[in-house]
């Protein structure tokens, strides 16, 4: 397998597993850590103001955190795909790789939609 | 220094909708002969030459946002919540996420116009410039109406 060709099982996996590790990040919560701004500081996992007192009472921040919870699931999971045999790839849709996306987009609003009907 | 940002973030949001826009007219909507209007031109360009450019656009505009977010969340947002604009909030909650989602998808739609490709793959590639398109034209109105809601009288 030459380095193209493992580049584009990586990308082709990275894709769906980063919407799919990310959904789960924004619906459990699950940060690999918390930006307070203005203490430019931030802390592992996912913390609240009762956990931390923040500077001058500013927010804590997640979303960086999701972000990187869910890169670390799709580059495991693209690593993985690299690995898997050739003879399982015609059994493997290449539509996953903008459906899956789709979907994780939709349930984004789904979870996101109590606060809109406000 | 945050003004600066926002508006250094809407120029390259500018030039990204504009590259992958004639991406996914020129692939959705081909021209088989040699364009005369203005129109025709649009959708006459050659798709695949725009690639790099909105990788590297998008990846860009993804780090001004992410930096301009800071500001947005700390000295935007409470006022926002303060004066109960939760819609707008709502609405630009759900472009972080479609952002976030659509950077991971850089890597398969770059490779998807690298090369000469079977029709499967194809799809793929069409799929994934439409995608990215809407997003790019999501967070950038979202993105406009956040940044001018009090203009809008909402």
């Amino acid at each position: 397998m030459n380095a193209s060709h493992a580049f584009r099982r990586f990308a082709f996996a990275f894709g769906p597993a980063f919407a799919v590790t990310y959904v789960s990040a924004f619906k459990q919560d699950i940060a690999m850590f918390t930006v307070y701004p203005t203490r430019l500081l931030s802390f592992k996992t996912t913390q609240y103001m009762q956990d931390v007192t923040s500077a001058n009472g500013l927010p804590a921040m997640h979303w960086y955190g999701w972000m990187a919870t869910a890169a670390l699931g799709a580059i495991i999971i693209g690593v993985f795909a690299i690995l898997i045999p050739d003879r399982w790839l015609p059994w493997i849709w290449q539509g996953w790789v903008w459906l899956i996306p789709l979907v994780a987009m939709l349930m984004c609003v789904y979870f996101t939609l109590p606060m809109l009907r406000n | 220094m945050a003004t600066a940002l926002l508006i250094l973030h809407g120029l390259v949001a500018m030039a990204l909708l504009g590259a992958i826009t004639h991406q996914a007219v020129a692939i959705w909507v081909p021209l088989p002969t040699r364009p005369e209007s203005f129109i025709g031109r649009f959708r006459a360009v050659s798709s695949d030459s725009f690639t790099n450019a909105v990788v590297v656009l998008y990846v860009l505009s993804a780090i001004l946002g992410g930096i301009v977010y800071l500001y947005f969340r700390v000295e935007i947002k409470p006022v926002l919540e303060q004066t109960e604009h939760w819609q707008t909030i709502s609405l630009f909650d759900i472009k972080e996420h479609f952002i976030a989602i659509g950077m991971a998808l850089l890597p398969a739609y770059w490779v998807s116009w690298q090369e000469i490709i079977d029709r499967e793959y194809s799809s793929s590639r069409i799929a994934l410039t439409v995608m990215l398109t809407f997003i790019v034209w999501y967070g950038f109105l979202i993105g406009h109406i956040a940044n001018n809601v009090r203009g809008f009288g909402l």
